[in-house]
């Protein structure tokens, strides 16, 4: 391959690092915390040791009232304003200790409301893991046996009314068997109103339904593994999952419906080592990809449906072919997604018209979908799903493709919610694969899920 | 297996590195912030006051004092964690009606941002969850924050998803917080 590729490892550096910042930044959160509790514990000795000595003072007052000829009035009595102590109670407390006694009382309501408040801000973590089992790992087959999946951590930081933070930091095993770190989203953006939202990053490019409806936390999806075309970029999906660039989102309510609406553009991805890659650093000639998604949220009989089109084009450099081969990638897809509170039901499909910019062997029609049915009956929910992926091999773009074989694959699985954070799923499913090599390959698979 | 799956390469995939993995999460985990699931209001008076209820129309908690009231918190489009919440409450109604008791139901939405008071409405609707003693509530963001937290209603947002448990609290007729159960059956707490 004569293109240059910047090692890997570099990135995962990078990587490791900005988490060993984040890391320390909780840490001097937690720090500042305990500190400020510390603050508070001595401003209230202080004021322990304060209100010992009024109470010294208000003795000792009495005392000397005790003493004094009837009808002498006291210094503290002569403040302007001030109300007679009534018959029986304490004496006043000098002005130098009120003044001190206040100040302190100030402080240390400051600082419990500062040690609150901190305790409220900062980055609140939060993620996902899943641990497996199967006859074949559920997204590298090669694979038998017992597998870790991943460790999703999701980090929103709080940054004030309007600017939005996420950052999804996952700890996955990789097709060799290792573990690998990947950024997979890092997003800014900001909310100009209910109805648009801005953000520049690295986000789940908002193709069909199902990219954006579930992303990494396995914990939430129904079924135990993504469709296989649209699974990500690592694991085997031959789609762009991911997109760096900028990202307008929304929705607005049109009557009893709901529209929904999304924009992008970011760097064309490029392929590299067989597999799609989403150009994180930028590309070296600066084209694009370019795409929108139309949604509509029906209402009435029809609650819970939505339905919606969407289209992208980019143009993708295969660089694992020197010279690097090119194709405009062009899809078309439309969906449909019932979900209530008995039916999770989703269909997608996609049409992909590749133009070879390289070879000149013209337009490749290719197409893909899935449609997935699940019953949501207490803490089981059974499903079903039929995928399909026709891709031609003459086309550059899914040729090049490690997982870009045409193909289908039937599942039936379980999902059983062992309770309001884990998840158990058992999956059975066929796949066959049928133009680049022939062949099928059953599996048994189960997974258990979790968020914290 | 006829299959050839390729050969993907990955970061930080050989064992060196996973020490460092070991010792970012040494470093990182302490900084990880639980909220903790447990209310420090007593009272609905210490509660945002202000809301709005499935019709648009302003919505103030005091107008519930002398009426005992159930309270939890949901999103509209949950299917898995508030439909169980749903179930619960509604068994709690038929248990008021069967005692010839009377409460006020207050369902305070998570997620201000998507569900609006036609979200809701459409909610009471479909679920037949349409009594008048029940009030789907909408708040500004900062007010449903504050809420939770005073409630120990632990929750966080997952794109469009809202991760959230099922507490239900039972105020008396004073406004005063008498107990907290989770509708998914796993946990009472008496106060």
């Amino acid at each position: 391959m004569g293109t240059t590729r910047h090692p890997r490892a570099y990135r995962s550096r990078a990587w490791v690092g900005a988490l060993l910042a984040a890391g320390l930044g909780h840490s001097l959160v937690t720090h500042a915390a305990a500190k400020d509790s510390d603050r508070i514990a001595a401003l209230e000795q202080k004021l322990d040791q304060s209100l010992q000595l009024i109470r010294e003072l208000s003795a000792r007052v009495h005392d000397l009232e005790a003493r004094a000829p009837q009808g002498t009035p006291l210094a503290a009595d002569q403040r302007p304003g001030a109300a007679a102590a009534p018959a029986g109670t304490a004496a006043p407390i000098p002005p130098d200790t009120a003044q001190r006694l206040a100040k302190v009382e100030q402080t240390v309501t400051q600082m419990a409301a500062g040690a609150g408040q901190h305790a409220e801000e900062g980055l609140a973590t939060h993620g996902f893991a899943d641990v497996g089992v199967g006859n074949h790992n559920a997204e590298f087959p090669q694979y038998r046996g017992a597998d870790v999946a991943e460790l999703d951590f999701f980090l929103t930081p709080r940054l004030g009314s309007r600017t939005r933070a996420l950052f999804e930091l996952n700890f996955e095993v990789g097709s060799d068997g290792n573990v690998g770190v990947d950024l997979e989203r890092a997003q800014v953006g900001y909310q100009f109103a209910d109805s648009a939202t801005v953000w520049l990053g690295r986000f789940h490019t908002p193709y069909g339904y199902y990219n954006t409806a579930f992303h990494h936390g396995q914990q939430i999806a129904t079924s135990l593994r993504r469709p296989r075309f649209i699974e990500f970029e690592d694991h085997g999906g031959i789609m762009p999952a991911h997109t760096v660039g900028a990202w307008l989102t929304g929705a607005e309510r049109v009557g009893d419906q709901k529209v929904t609406y999304d924009v992008y553009i970011g760097n064309s991805q490029r392929i590299t080592g067989g597999k799609l890659d989403m150009n994180n650093a930028g590309n070296t000639h600066g084209s694009t990809i370019v795409g929108g998604n139309l949604g509509l949220l029906l209402s009435g009989a029809l609650d819970g449906l939505k339905v919606g089109v969407d289209v992208f084009q980019t143009r993708i450099e295969d660089e694992d072919q020197a010279p690097a081969y090119v194709t405009q990638v062009r899809s078309y897809g439309a969906y449909a997604a019932y979900d209530t509170d008995s039916w999770e039901d989703i269909a997608e499909f996609h049409v992909f018209n590749n133009r070879d910019l390289t070879g000149h062997t013209g337009t490749h029609r290719s197409d893909a979908g899935f449609l997935q049915m699940g019953y949501r009956a207490g803490r089981y929910t059974p499903y079903a799903r039929y995928e399909r992926g026709a891709f031609q091999q003459s086309d550059d773009y899914f040729a090049s493709q490690a997982t870009g074989s045409s193909y289908y694959r039937t599942a039936l699985g379980l999902r059983f919610d062992v309770d309001l954070v884990s998840a158990l799923k058992l999956e059975l499913a066929q796949t066959h694969l049928t133009d680049r090599v022939i062949g099928s390959y059953d599996e048994a698979l189960l997974q258990y899920a979790i968020r914290f | 297996m006829h299959t050839s799956y390729g050969q993907y390469s990955s970061a930080l995939r050989s064992p060196p590195r996973r020490v460092l993995i070991a010792l970012l999460l040494v470093v990182a985990l302490p900084g990880v912030r639980i909220t903790p699931a447990c209310a420090s209001a007593t009272g609905l008076a210490e509660l945002p006051r202000a809301w709005l209820d499935d019709r648009g129309q302003p919505f103030d908690l005091r107008t519930l004092q002398g009426h005992p009231v159930v309270l939890t918190m949901a999103y509209a489009t949950c299917h898995r964690v508030c439909p169980m919440t749903m179930r619960r409450l509604q068994q709690m109604q038929r248990d008021f009606d069967r005692r010839g008791n009377s409460a006020e139901f207050l369902v305070i939405g998570y997620d201000p941002d998507r569900d609006d008071a036609a979200a809701w409405h459409q909610y009471r609707e479909t679920r037949h969850l349409t009594r008048s003693n029940w009030h789907f509530l909408i708040g500004p963001r900062a007010a449903v924050e504050q809420t939770a937290r005073q409630l120990g209603f632990e929750f966080w947002k997952y794109d469009e998803h809202v991760m959230h448990d099922t507490r239900v609290l039972y105020f008396d007729e004073h406004g005063t917080l008498l107990e907290t159960r989770e509708a998914a059956g796993y946990e009472t707490t008496l106060r």
